[in-house]
């Protein structure tokens, strides 16, 4: 891909979106429970495909710049491939804000209490704290504090791992367990350094 | 080939190279390259609480790197033993 040169920056996100057909509940739940201020709407005559709907399209602010938004599409019904299901490929799709330090998510748990929003679930990971919950529309939310920085190591570390992966779905050799991928990446780093470590 | 692993030396999978360091017939090298090698003529066993990991890194543990085969990967015990 050497002909992609130019350098294009990015400063974060601006705005996530998704469809709701529950506007009060989505408008209580994220401006009044969660406290995120309704910060722009749009209310628009259908345009663009000719099937569009009219609709409403709002932002709530997410801090640090950042809003989470809504379609909402007058007189139209959810189609089943929107619905949400209690899946964990489902939850895939979800939004993680950010808190500075883990006495933020004490805090939202008290404030989660205190709106009646039932916590999920709620764990450590490899660098992240994490808590979780969801939406009116089913939609999974997480708050999560980054307990250190991402290093040059770590970033080697996920493309030695994710190039693994790759190479296993190349070679089509039909890989159903993450041994396969861990048993790769380790003849990669006995090539590499094994005699030497 | 003898069972080894990559740990990747950062804080949170810190806990296998101390724990490994503790085990008889267990060698820790490194770090090189950012990486600990644990080997063992013969295998290497982690317990998980032993540890302090909670689950979401303890089923990922392995992350670094396998040479060999999982013989045990339950909710507290991982046996890693050669191919």
């Amino acid at each position: 891909m050497s002909h992609i040169t130019t350098k294009a920056p990015l400063y974060g996100v601006h705005h996530t979106a998704r469809p709701t057909w529950k506007l009060k509940e989505t408008v209580e739940f994220y401006r009044d429970r969660l406290g995120l201020p309704l910060v722009h709407a749009i209310s628009a005559r259908g345009w663009g495909p000719e099937d569009h709907a009219d609709f409403l399209h709002f932002f709530f602010d997410s801090g640090n710049g950042s809003t989470i938004a809504f379609f909402y599409y007058i007189g139209t019904t959810q189609p089943e491939y929107l619905a949400s299901r209690d899946d964990y490929r489902f939850r895939a799709t979800h939004t993680a804000w950010q808190v500075k330090h883990p006495d933020d998510l004490n805090l939202w748990r008290k404030r989660l209490i205190e709106a009646d929003i039932p916590l999920r679930y709620e764990t450590r990971h490899e660098i992240i704290e994490s808590i979780y919950f969801e939406d009116p529309n089913g939609y999974s939310v997480e708050i999560t504090c980054q307990l250190r920085p991402m290093t040059e190591t770590d970033a080697r570390d996920a493309t030695l791992t994710i190039e693994s992966a790759i190479a296993l779905e190349q070679a089509g050799s039909g890989y159903t367990d993450i041994d396969t991928v861990w048993r790769r990446k380790g003849a990669l780093l006995e090539a590499q350094i094994g005699g030497n470590a | 080939m003898m069972p080894a692993i990559y740990v990747l030396d950062v804080e949170e999978f810190a806990p296998l190279v101390r724990d490994a360091r503790a085990m008889g017939g267990v060698t820790v090298a490194g770090p090189t390259q950012g990486y600990f090698r644990i080997f063992s003529p013969g295998e290497i066993t982690f317990n998980r609480k032993s540890l302090g990991f909670k689950p979401a890194v303890w089923y990922g543990a392995l992350t670094g790197g396998l040479v060999g085969r999982v013989a045990e990967f339950s909710r507290d015990t991982l046996r890693i033993v050669r191919e």
